[in-house]
């Protein structure tokens, strides 16, 4: 009988248990590797929208999976709850002030929903909520630094990051330019209860009330005329008595520029100055004559001081020759003293340097 | 024209209705065949020694051949657009979901299929269906209901097979041509993989098992006394399968995407 006949039972039976063996060993494989078997922490967040995230979004933080989005609904104020779950291997990132960001690229490559740790010390409990990088709290949490959000990955996620902000004060400052332009509109078709249309409606009743004003401001005007006209006639007298003063100013300066005035009378030739100074050159003369003798006193002095320094060389031989001579005769005279057979001889001295040198009796050293 | 078209849509629909009856005996006889200590299952341990030990060597070169056709397309392919992580979902839905089940099926279709037909069709023309009947025995019970279990335990096995040698034989072929380590591709495969992908693969080879196991039998027995029927009830039970099998596949395809 064939060897496969024979066992048929056998080999049917381990072809059959080896699949049942694979498949089992598959199913917990993927059980493990999708984490089946491991306790998961349960948290709710709210985004804005929906786009971009979907039940299994994975929650990546620095590139690694901590997470998962499991449910998402739509609740009564149009924002979107979720709930998610961080993995026990990444439950102690889960920090107070921690935050959720979803980034979605411009240019159709997906999105990715980050996880932000917060700085606190508490950890968050299960059940509670996380708030997103673009809700007032999540916001909030980023302005005061207690959370750490590393630097963008990528050059146009990081520019989106800086544009976004950008785009969403244009977004806020257009619809608030749109909404003044209808109040305005509002206002202006007389439909404004605002302060505006309290504005419009209180120059509409001025404007309404400003043909009686003018008639009240004309008959002011009027009276006003009666009243300025004595105080013009006033006027008008002063004005000629002031034409009168400035006839006589006109009079004190053609007489001032008159050449034949007081000031030229003083300074020209025939003045009192000139009078003074017209003595037939004496006083100049005289004050020549002193000038002159200072000169003379002063070339004197110049030639004795010019044979002074002539003869100085001399005078500083004489002093030398008589200061040698004083020297040799008090060494005369303190050998007479110290003379052994008078009093014990003549001392060395020691050579006193003159302290005057001409410049070549100096060494070059 | 007219009387001939009536008489084929007759013809046509009384041949469903026994079909319909057919299938129903052989799920009611199924539902007894464990419970009785009969010569059956010795037929059945035949039935899936040649239907599913026998075919396992083509099936795990179609697997491997096939398996490594993808990495190495997805490997230089993927890249290109920066999806490479896709390589191992579309690994998964080409294998475990789609490839796995209907390949099997087909061969089990083109093997035993053919085999059934004709073995059971020869069986009538000998008139051994009678002598069953003559002496008690149920055909259905005895010839139909092992050959309906045997190739329905074939194929699940046969599709567990074709997803282990598929999804790992063919990481061995990759080696020689690009080195990945077995770690790395485990684990983007098991993270790819789900329960539902396999389960979904063993639904259609549990369906295609029974689609292919029906028709061949009916075809078997709907031989009726010359030999020369014998290969028509085999190609048509090939062709027959081979229809059903992609209707079927068509259908909870769109029943597990619905």
């Amino acid at each position: 009988m064939k060897f496969k006949i024979k066992f048929a039972d056998q080999i049917v039976g381990l072809f059959i248990l080896v699949a049942v063996v694979f498949f089992a060993v598959i199913v917990v494989l993927i059980g493990a590797n999708q984490r089946w078997f491991a306790k998961d922490y349960r948290f709710v967040t709210s985004f804005q929208s929906a786009t971009g995230v979907a039940p299994g979004t994975p929650i990546l933080m620095k590139g690694f999976t901590i997470g998962k989005i499991d449910e998402l609904k739509l609740n009564a104020d149009n924002a979107v709850d979720a709930k998610f779950h961080i993995y026990d291997t990444y439950y102690d990132k889960a920090k107070e002030y921690s935050i959720l960001e979803l980034t979605i690229s411009p240019i159709g490559l997906g999105s990715q929903l980050l996880f932000h740790p917060g700085k606190g010390e508490a950890a968050l409990s299960e059940g509670d909520f996380i708030p997103t990088a673009d809700s007032l709290e999540g916001k909030t949490i980023i302005e005061q630094e207690l959370v750490e959000i590393p630097p963008k990955d990528d050059t146009i996620t990081r520019l989106l990051a800086n544009v976004n902000p950008l785009l969403e004060n244009v977004n806020k400052t257009v619809i608030t330019i749109n909404r003044t332009l209808t109040e305005v509109n509002r206002a202006l078709a007389g439909q404004s209860t605002g302060p505006l249309g309290n504005i419009v409606n209180d120059a509409s009743a001025a404007a309404a009330a400003l043909p009686g004003t003018m008639g009240n401001v004309d008959a002011i005007v009027a009276d006003v005329q009666v009243r300025v006209a004595g105080l013009l006639d006033q006027v008008s007298s002063l004005l000629v008595e002031f034409e009168a003063i400035s006839g006589n100013l006109v009079a004190t300066t053609d007489s001032i520029r008159d050449p034949t005035g007081l000031v030229p009378k003083l300074l020209d030739a025939g003045g009192s100055i000139k009078t003074f100074l017209n003595d037939g050159n004496a006083l100049y003369t005289k004050v020549m004559s002193i000038i002159g003798e200072v000169e003379k006193s002063v070339k004197s002095l110049q030639g004795i001081v010019t044979g002074l320094n002539g003869e100085m060389p001399k005078i500083a031989a004489v002093l030398n020759e008589t200061r040698t001579a004083i020297q040799q005769a008090q060494d005369v005279l303190e050998g007479v003293r110290n003379n052994p057979l008078i009093r014990g001889g003549v001392t060395e001295r020691v050579e006193q340097q003159s302290l005057y040198r001409a410049m070549r009796e100096g060494s070059f050293e | 024209m007219i009387t001939a078209l009536g008489r084929s849509a007759k013809l046509k629909a009384s041949s469903l209705l026994y079909g319909m009856g057919f299938f129903y005996n052989v799920l009611k006889e199924t539902a007894r065949f464990f419970r009785r200590s009969q010569v059956g299952y010795k037929v059945l341990i035949m039935q899936i020694l040649f239907t599913g030990y026998e075919a396992l060597a083509i099936n795990a070169v179609m697997a491997i051949a096939i398996g490594a056709a993808i990495n190495v397309i997805g490997s230089s392919l993927l890249p290109q657009f920066g999806q490479s992580q896709l390589m191992y979902t579309i690994l998964i839905i080409v294998i475990t979901r789609e490839l796995g089940p209907l390949l099997t099926a087909f061969v089990i279709t083109a093997r035993s299929g053919t085999a059934i037909a004709t073995e059971l069709g020869t069986m009538v023309v000998n008139h051994e269906i009678e002598a069953y009947l003559s002496v008690g025995l149920n055909p259905i019970s005895y010839l139909v209901v092992p050959r309906f279990i045997g190739v329905v335990v074939s194929m699940l096995v046969l599709t567990v097979y074709f997803n282990i040698f598929g999804l790992l034989g063919s990481f061995i072929v990759v080696q020689v041509i690009k080195p990945t380590p077995i770690l790395e591709y485990l684990t983007s495969l098991l993270s790819a993989l789900s329960v539902g992908d396999v389960v979904s693969g063993l639904v259609k080879a549990l369906v295609f098992g029974i689609v292919v196991s029906v028709v061949s039998t009916y075809q078997g027995f709907s031989v009726n006394r010359a030999s020369t029927e014998i290969p028509v009830a085999g190609i048509r039970a090939v062709g027959l399968s081979f229809i059903l099998i992609i209707v079927a596949d068509i259908i909870v395809t769109l029943m597990q995407y619905a």
